[in-house]
């Protein structure tokens, strides 16, 4: 039953939620979904081998082969849990290092500003802004980005990249790195990695839109996506992510029913593998 | 809300002035200055010791922001590119970024999300105002070894 329910909440379930594009609506409890179905399949997952012991401990075999399938499901579990923590810190100290570099830099070659001291303007004409999350926080914008805005639209960048640092959104995305890049390549899904993105991107302009307003950070999003100097602009490609951002933020606040409706499914997911176990062994 | 000390002149503080001493130079003495000749910039502004000058270079040295060259019994420091170029570098390098998953995550850009046609039309945008800028003339020694010592 738990190794069904890891292949299942592992394969078809985030595929089904990636398409599920009305969940958009609602990018907190959302988001509470997706790590719910992720912590789902990997309780799902390292609990498998164990369960299966009591379905073949009490089968009257002799103590050297109850010994042997006791050691071999807990190296399965162990083995598990072993390479989700060796990745877990290997992305997280490469990222670490990145960050701490590309900060130093950033405070050399930027100007600073007076009033805010995390932030930092690079003297380009390319318009784009970024942030570089953890203990010593930055928020990055270029020359561009102040010339090709108005005040309100600044407002509304520079609020949708504090809200990624206050709520450690990078914290979420390391996380969903961390499973995508351990888990084999067969259930890994680039659709959820990509939805997971999206949803705290929403999260983000909806904490701008808050500030600034929605058709301030509607143009905001419409500006920094063009990107580009006008003799050069095209139409913005359908696939890109901006547009439906800007959608996003048109159709208003989550429905607290959807919510709801979300956060009970978030909450199933998670009771199911614990009960799994309990009956396996109770 | 951020961290940041302001009353001591951190490292980092003194890596930037230093680093902007050496550009302004840079027009005009190509060869580079000699610690002494930075510790001299800094008179007036605020009080150096001149090992402090020396481990602020040779930190700047280790990231390959400045390079040095043996000038009879001294060495010279002189900036690795303009701060014109390090900016563009830097842009470039964020959205070179955006394809690598976990790399992409070290920062959060505003435009994360975006499909691999938007990131490349950005960085055709950002090619193309490279070209259009003229680029303002200073020697640049390319040195890409941290702490190598620089032979011409
Ligand atoms: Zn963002």
């Amino acid at each position: 039953m738990l190794v069904a329910l890891a292949i299942v909440l592992a394969c078809p379930v985030p595929r089904v939620m990636a398409r599920l594009s009305v969940l958009r609506s609602a990018p907190r409890a959302a988001l509470f979904a997706w790590q719910a179905v992720t912590l789902s399949a990997i309780v799902a997952a390292v609990a498998a081998a164990p369960a299966i012991l009591p379905l073949v401990l009490f089968d009257g075999q002799a103590v050297w082969q109850h010994f042997v399938v006791m050691c071999v499901a807990g190296g399965v579990s162990l083995v598990m849990i072993g390479r989700l923590l060796l990745a877990g810190h290997r992305i997280g100290h490469r990222m670490r290092v990145m960050r701490t570099r590309h900060r130093e830099l950033v405070d050399i070659i930027a100007r600073h500003d007076s009033r805010d001291a995390a932030l930092r303007i690079l003297a380009h004409p390319t318009p784009t802004a970024y942030c570089l999350p953890g203990r010593h926080r930055r928020v990055v914008v270029s020359q561009g980005v102040i010339e090709a805005l108005n005040e309100r639209e600044l407002v509304a960048v520079l609020s949708h990249e504090q809200a990624h640092l206050r709520a450690r959104h990078d914290l979420l995305i390391e996380f969903f790195s961390v499973i995508h890049e351990t888990v084999p390549a067969l259930v890994r899904s680039p659709a959820a990695m990509s939805e997971v993105r999206l949803l705290v991107e929403a999260l983000a302009d909806r904490a701008a839109a808050r500030r600034a307003g929605v058709p301030a950070t509607t143009r905001a999003l419409d500006v920094l996506a063009g990107g580009r100097a006008p003799e050069a602009s095209m139409a913005v490609s359908a696939a890109g992510m901006a547009p439906v951002r800007i959608a996003l933020l048109r159709r208003g606040w989550p429905n607290p029913l959807l919510s709801t409706v979300v956060y009970t499914y978030a909450a199933a997911l998670l009771a199911l593998p614990c009960g799994l176990v309990a009956l396996a062994w109770g | 809300m951020a961290p940041i000390a302001s009353s001591a002149p951190r490292l980092g503080d003194l890596e930037r002035a230093v680093m902007e001493h050496l550009w302004e130079a840079a027009l005009e003495r190509p060869e580079g200055l000699t610690v002494r000749e930075v510790l001299d910039c800094f008179s007036g502004q605020r009080e150096i010791a001149y090992t402090t000058v020396m481990t602020v270079l040779d930190r700047l040295a280790k990231k390959a922001l400045v390079s040095r060259v043996r000038d009879g019994r001294a060495w010279r420091y002189q900036p690795c590119d303009t701060r014109e170029a390090l900016t563009a570098q830097t842009m470039r390098r964020t959205l070179d970024d955006m394809d690598v998953t976990d790399r992409r995550a070290a920062l959060m850009h505003f435009l994360d999300g975006a499909s691999e046609d938007e990131i490349e039309d950005f960085k055709a945008a950002l090619a193309e105002i490279e070209t259009r800028r003229p680029r303002l003339g200073l020697r640049r020694p390319r040195l890409r070894r941290p702490g190598k010592k620089d032979t011409a």
